[in-house]
């Protein structure tokens, strides 16, 4: 007997001390069953549900896409759920500065999901998923902003020689944003050609604004939640807009731009130096859609004034209601869709996986497919996800702070009034929120 | 029927025994019922629940505020809230506008149409076209139409010389309003075109033959037989737009998304913002009462010019 426990207890040491053979991943099985979920729709998130059929195949159950719709309309289709009582879905495309306003109606993946899953993933990524200590989605792709610009404008001759005479240092990819300010001056030549860009509404330029506050060494709130942005780093990140604005190197429309903007106009050839999110990677380097293929470096985001680099950064995600009928058909659902295979084809588009292992694996092979610019980007990218990446308060009155802040961050852009009387006025109305909501 | 009716009150006792429904005085309210029943489940029911909403600080992500009763408190708030009564004039400014342009451009249009003899068919039917797309799209369209840097417009403009500028068609306070309004009126001038056409149609030649006969020149002509009889046209055109109009989103959402810095927040994009973004559904709904003053006014307004030009033209009160 003694024998045979030292035998089997030797068998189990030998078997834990071998390498595990890579198995398949089980997603049970769920036949006869349908799953309904409602996901973001749009081009560069399609491809992944493509990929659906496999889950069903797999699993015997079916997937019913009740709602596919953009990040806002969908927000308010959920919110009209919640307002309704009729959450008779399953799963729902989520992000994680919008996560925080729906309350306890999904549930806490934690419980719910194998911690060796959760271990395959950024620890930061499901950091930022977690609200209240409860993991409310499963992180799908990340994403944070870092800067492209127009390689061959810092490898002309005369660029460099008057640039320098006129800034008294060399032409070089910026690395603070004091230099991006000078290079797009530098460059712009309106109405043909501007030195950058920026989005201009929405929760778009509150976020870039914020990111700008954070890299001049400010917050948009203090530890009791009274708003602070209207501090001297938040009218020097504010400043650096209403600048470029007035200097015209920026378009004279950019109040009114959103992320297509943005891109089209960074891809048109006439924009020299663009922040913008990596999806956008496969989209400027296709000489099919635009003038700069072939033409374009990328550098991580330039420092602010205190040193850090801006990173307003966020994660799409996948979360489960705790209504659904069927919460492990669900999750099954969900893991699937963020395996290591499915962040693969989302990688292949320029999508940030959220998997330490796809970083890896994704380099490599853009590596031997020769696709340059894509390795470039992953680079960049894996280094600011990293170490400059930061998400926005996880509240749930964020949206509601952000509506109050991007009209009045508009009116100092066009003039209407200065940064000082923009920051103080949204910070107002920012307490008035936060009163409202039981804050201060 | 009267001595039926007479009969039936003579024999009330016997009435009495007969049930609720097979009675002949309930009749009509029986008919009427299904009508009136549909009617208060589909407006008053939701009437009376969004007026009770604007009574409570209810957030669509909170169902539980729906309990709390604050009163007109949302109300007093509004009074003092300076975005809401800025979208409040600026919408009564963009309507007064797009109406006028719409009912002017709309006249021409007729008034030409009703001129051809060849092809009028199809023209009418080609009229009708920017009716037929969704304001989403005509927003997309003449987001990118008038964008500074890549749009056609800008770029056509520099390329025929006419500026070396980009001009910021969406963002400058005065050329972001036009913007909005060039695309509303795009869209929906021929509401007014066809409209007005069919009071073309339905004019008698009589008194245009007669005054023609007595000497009055096209102008005299149009000015006091055809304007006056196609004026309760126009008016019912009108009444109609005014109510599309007091509620446009769709194209201002897209195009500007109310901005910037709120230059063309009209009060629908604000309300929609406050109700759904902000998940904050009590307040834009006391918004909503509050603007429906709008419509009521104009809607008002335009039944009694309406039954102005109605007695001008001899018909009926």
């Amino acid at each position: 007997m003694r024998r045979l426990t030292i035998f089997t207890l030797g068998a189990a040491i030998i078997a834990l001390a071998l390498p595990a053979p890579a198995k398949a991943q089980d997603y049970g099985s769920f036949d006869g069953y349908t799953l309904r979920v409602k996901l973001i729709g749009g081009a560069q998130y399609e491809p992944l549900y493509a990929e659906i059929e496999k889950w069903e195949s797999m699993t015997g159950a079916t997937v019913d896409i009740i709602s596919r719709k953009n990040h806002f309309e969908l927000d308010r289709e959920i919110k009209q759920d919640i307002a309704a009582g009729s959450l008779n879905w399953c799963v729902g495309s989520n992000h994680t500065s919008f996560a925080p306003q729906y309350g306890n109606i999904y549930i806490d993946l934690n419980d719910a999901i194998d911690k060796d899953v959760l271990a395959g993933f950024v620890p930061l990524t499901l950091e930022h998923s977690t609200v209240g200590g409860r993991l409310v989605q499963l992180p799908r792709h990340s994403d944070v902003s870092n800067l492209f610009y127009i390689k061959s404008l810092y490898e002309d001759a005369d660029n460099k020689k008057n640039f320098r005479a006129e800034y008294g240092y060399d032409l070089a990819p910026p690395q603070t944003w004091e230099e991006v300010s000078d290079q797009a001056k530098f460059f712009a030549d309106p109405p043909d050609f501007y030195g950058t860009q920026y989005v201009g509404k929405d929760e778009a330029i509150t976020g870039r604004f914020y990111e700008m506050l954070v890299a001049e060494g400010g917050q948009l709130f203090d530890e009791n939640w009274n708003p602070t942005f209207n501090s001297s780093a938040g009218v020097r990140a504010l400043e650096w807009f209403v600048d470029l604005y007035n200097a015209k190197a920026v378009p004279a429309g950019v109040a009114n731009y959103l992320w297509d903007d943005t891109g089209l106009g960074f891809a048109s050839g006439t924009v020299a130096l663009n922040l913008d999110w990596a999806g956008w990677a496969s989209f400027f380097n296709d000489p099919e859609n635009s003038q700069v293929a072939g033409d374009i470096g990328v550098i991580r985001a330039p420092k602010g004034s205190s040193g850090k680099r801006t990173g307003w950064s966020g994660s799409h995600s996948f979360s489960v209601t705790e209504t659904c009928d069927n919460k492990p058909a669900a999750v099954s659902f969900i893991t699937f869709l963020t395996d290591h295979t499915r962040q693969m084809v989302e990688a292949r588009k320029g999508l940030l996986p959220t998997r330490t292992q796809v970083w890896a694996d994704a380099k490599k092979e853009f590596q031997a497919n020769n696709q340059d610019l894509l390795v470039q980007v992953f680079d960049t990218w894996q280094a600011s996800m990293a170490e400059d990446a930061f998400t926005p308060p996880l509240i749930p009155e964020w949206i509601e702070v952000s509506n109050v802040l991007w009209p009045r961050l508009q009116g100092a852009v066009v003039g209407e009034m200065t940064a000082k009387q923009a920051l103080d006025e949204a910070a107002e109305g920012a307490r008035e929120v936060m009163e409202d909501a039981g804050y201060l | 029927m009267l001595a039926f009716g007479r009969l039936e009150w003579l024999y009330e006792p016997v009435c009495l025994m007969i049930p609720f429904y097979r009675r002949f005085a309930n009749t009509p309210v029986l008919l009427l019922s299904p009508a009136v029943l549909i009617m208060a489940f589909v407006v008053v029911i939701p009437i009376i629940f969004s007026l009770y909403t604007s009574l409570t600080p209810y957030r669509l992500t909170r169902p539980d505020s729906l309990f709390t009763f604050i009163g007109v408190r949302n109300y007093v708030r509004l009074f003092g809230n300076e975005d809401f009564w800025s979208a409040f004039g600026r919408t009564i400014i963009f309507l007064v506008i797009a109406l006028n342009l719409e009912f002017l451009l709309g006249l021409g249009i007729a008034l030409l149409i009703n001129r051809l003899t060849w092809g009028q068919r199809t023209l009418r039917t080609l009229m009708m076209f920017p009716m037929m797309f969704s304001p989403i799209l005509v927003g997309f369209q003449f987001k990118y139409v008038f964008n500074d840097n890549i749009g056609i417009l800008n770029n056509a403009l520099q390329a025929l010389g006419v500026t070396d500028q980009a001009i910021p068609w969406l963002v400058d306070k005065n050329l972001a309003m036009f913007s909005i309004l060039f695309a509303e009126v795009w869209m929906s001038t021929s509401v007014f075109a066809i409209l007005l056409l069919a009071g073309l149609f339905a004019i008698p030649r009589d008194p245009i033959e007669a005054a023609k006969v007595d000497g009055c020149n096209p102008w005299q002509v149009f000015r006091h037989i055809t304007l006056p009889f196609l004026m309760p046209f126009a008016f019912i055109a009108m009444t109609i737009r005014s109510l599309d109009v007091a509620r446009a989103y769709d194209i201002v959402d897209v195009m500007t998304g109310g901005g910037p810095a709120g230059r063309t927040e009209l009060l629908w994009t604000l309300i929609a913002r406050v109700g759904y973004d902000n998940a904050r559904m009590g307040q834009a709904n006391a918004m909503a009462y509050v603007s429906t003053i709008l419509s009521l006014l104009f809607t008002y307004y335009f039944y009694r010019k309406l039954m102005q030009a109605r007695r001008y033209m001899g018909g009926a009160q």
